[in-house]
């Protein structure tokens, strides 16, 4: 008896215990310690209260990174789901070979992407520089100019996750049911009005899960922006922290500094942010394709 | 001995691996398991056989990662206070903030390791003490001196010839005149890598830099000799006298290859990077010379012993046999490897190394005149976390972002912030 009552938690133990392990006690944790002057190596340095939360709202370089995660995010996301949307529409009308295709980018490793985009886009070397001077335009300095940086590192995460997008959107289409387009066709509605009154509220639900992935992704940026400083693990988003994200902050704060305290402060805003950016996102979302 | 090339998220990865690897470095059953750290090429693995071979029941195991998931490794075992091997290599830049944390690691005084330091350059040696601790003994160091490609300076019509060309330049100011004559004549390539390295060079001639040796207050903001490296280097910068190239990135490798600038601070374990970058097509391209200033030292490392390991005292054993003159003799011999003892490096088969690459350069007699004359040269606790600051800043000069007082307020401004 004891046992039958038993069995359903111990099979549904696992996922509590990983879950418990990796996602609450380091959430905890680092509650802890953000309330603490913490050095990485030395440990606990005495108890600070909300200290390292004041230093932080009045820190300038975490509105510059936070300014810089926003820009980046916005730069990626609205050209990546726009696109996706319309490669999603062709690819309903092609073979299963170009959905392979379209995916191909996503599983190539971000380092490997980076490392790439970062030669691409070298200042004196780089190949997309040289074919700007075939045509005339003086050669860009992509790490050291902001908007361009941030144009740089938005080109790569375009790059890996329009095609991952479009997918997703494409299964979406799929689901619609045909009659609604019948009907829609019955009714005299074009091609484009189809797609808008059919297709765009059809997949909604998908739509506002690509958007909160993508919100969850873009405040999390770290690795494309923070290997597209030439420099490597050591960099700090150019010379200027001109496209340094709040990850990449928190990464230099905590690892490079070794201030653990201000870090695990920063994690936890940081955590805060991505609950609030998320619902503005599905908010905006939900207003833009109504029902 | 300084950063190879970096697969960075690799870092990521060997925190968790390296944890893993201590875990089992306890296991063994008479004979006493010693593991070595170390990043890059140390050249020890011919010599762990020997030390195996003199000292039945000690097994001497190497482990080798790249510099940046090294340091990182060794942070992360030392906060956990388990994963870190027996004997670790510790690169000079992070000797510093290991000083705040002198608890995790083993004080060798205790073992008698006051009675080696006659065996080091004083200023080596005075690196790897903390108050009456010693917290490291000296590997190998980095003498500097200066690099040059021949054949930009056979352009900008200057003296090809090694000590001609030093006569030219016995201050950095000198060596900026140098600068501006060089770009008059050659409009196609830069005369130095960046401003970074001009300024760094400068920074480590001072005995003080960003920090007071008295009692270690920050005084970067009114330090003459900080001031004077970041107007000069800066100036350099902002009159596009360099290749704005960041040291150690693949553009700056591409640089030494097409030959994009003329001159760079070259300490030893630099010939290295030079050799691999220029490739066999550039030998008797680059030659080596005596640094503006006479001396100077940047990077080398040493080996400390992790409080935290379970065999200490043949830890640092080991660490003592692998450091002590013989042993650096050999790792020159076959390596390369600039010793840091000035026994070894005034020996005469020493002396007398000269490279062919670099135009047989005597690079022995050159560098063991450049380390001795170095001074001490004091590193603050948080040196590690200001001396970015200040590279940035030349950065933004050299970006055409910002004027060099500009550039100075805002990383003065910053070094204050980070040191709340």
């Amino acid at each position: 008896m004891v046992r039958r009552t038993l069995t359903p938690y111990l099979l549904v133990a696992p996922f509590f215990v990983v879950f418990g392990a990796f996602g609450v006690f380091p959430l905890l944790r680092t509650a802890w310690v953000s309330t603490h002057r913490w050095h990485l190596i030395s440990g606990d340095e005495g108890f600070a209260g909300l200290d390292n939360f004041r230093h932080l709202l009045a820190d300038p370089l975490f509105y510059n990174a936070l300014g810089n995660t926003l820009s980046i995010f916005l730069l990626a996301t609205v050209p990546q789901l726009g696109l996706a949307l319309g490669i999603a529409a062709l690819l309903a009308r092609r073979g299963p070979a170009w959905q392979v295709l379209v995916l191909v980018p996503n599983v190539v490793p971000v380092v490997a992407v980076a490392l790439v985009f970062g030669q691409l886009l070298g200042r004196d070397y780089g190949m997309v520089n040289f074919l700007l001077g075939h045509v005339g335009v003086e050669p860009i300095a992509w790490q050291a100019d902001r908007w361009a940086a941030h144009l740089g590192v938005a080109v790569m995460v375009m790059w890996r996750w329009t095609g991952y997008t479009a997918l997703l959107y494409l299964a979406a289409m799929r689901s619609v049911p045909r009659e609604l387009y019948e009907a829609a066709e019955l009714d005299g509605a074009g091609a484009w009005h189809r797609f808008r009154v059919v297709t765009l509220p059809g997949i909604r639900p998908t739509l506002l899960f690509t958007v909160v992935a993508s919100a969850i992704g873009g405040v999390q940026m770290f690795t494309e922006p923070q290997l597209f400083d030439g420099s490597g693990l050591a960099g700090a988003g150019g010379s200027d922290r001109q496209f340094q994200t709040v990850a990449m902050y928190l990464y230099e704060v905590g690892f490079g500094r070794f201030d653990a305290g201000y870090a695990a402060a920063m994690t936890w805003v940081l955590f805060v942010l991505c609950a609030v950016f998320t619902t503005a996102a599905v908010g905006l979302v939900r207003r833009v394709i109504s029902r | 001995m300084r950063r190879g090339r970096v697969p960075w998220v690799l870092a990521v990865i060997a925190l968790g691996v390296q944890a893993l690897a201590g875990c089992t470095a306890s296991a063994g059953q008479e004979r006493v398991r010693i593991t070595v750290a170390t990043f890059g090429e140390f050249g020890y693995e011919p010599l762990f056989a020997e030390y195996e071979r003199l000292n039945p029941g000690i097994d001497l195991v190497g482990r080798v990662t790249d510099f940046d998931s090294h340091h990182k490794g060794l942070i992360t075992a030392l906060a956990a206070g388990r994963g870190a091997a027996d004997v670790v290599a510790v690169e000079e830049q992070y000797l510093p903030a290991l000083r705040h944390s002198r608890d995790k690691l083993v004080d060798l005084a205790r073992f008698g390791a006051r009675d080696l330091a006659g065996r080091w350059a004083p200023w080596k040696w005075e690196q790897g003490v903390v108050g009456d601790a010693v917290l490291g003994l000296g590997t190998d160091m980095g003498g500097l001196a200066m690099c040059y490609r021949t054949d930009l300076m056979a352009r900008a019509g200057l003296p090809t010839d090694r000590d001609a060309l030093a006569a030219l330049w016995p201050t950095w100011q000198a060596y900026a005149e140098v600068a501006d004559r060089f770009a008059a004549r050659v409009p196609d390539a830069k005369f130095a890598d960046s401003a970074g390295t001009v300024y760094t060079a400068m920074l480590n001639q001072a005995e003080e830099n960003y920090f007071r040796t008295a009692d270690d207050a920050f005084i970067g903001d009114s330090n003459p000799a900080v001031a004077r490296a970041f107007t000069l280097a800066g100036a350099i910068g902002a009159q596009h006298r360099t290749a704005a190239l960041t040291t150690f990135t693949q553009p700056w490798n591409v640089g030494i290859n097409q030959g994009a600038f003329a001159t760079m601070t070259c300490p030893a374990w630099m010939l290295a990077q030079i050799k691999q970058a220029g490739g066999p097509g550039a030998a008797g391209t680059w030659d080596v010379t005596t640094v503006p200033g006479g001396a100077g030292n940047w990077g080398g490392s040493y080996l400390v012993v992790p409080a935290q390991g379970q065999h200490i005292e043949a830890a640092y054993a080991a660490a003592e046999w692998l450091t002590a003159p013989a042993q650096q003799k050999r790792l020159f011999e076959s390596d390369n490897i600039l010793p840091s003892q000035p026994e070894v490096y005034r020996d005469p088969t020493v002396l007398a190394r000269t490279d062919p690459y670099f135009r047989d350069a005597p690079v022995g007699r050159i560098y063991a005149a450049s380390s001795d004359a170095v001074r001490p040269n004091h590193r603050g606790v948080r040196d590690a976390d200001i001396r970015p600051i200040f590279g940035r800043a030349l950065g933004r000069i050299e970006d055409g972002k910002q004027t060099v007082d500009q550039a100075w307020q805002q990383a003065v401004d910053e070094a204050h912030a980070v040191l709340r």
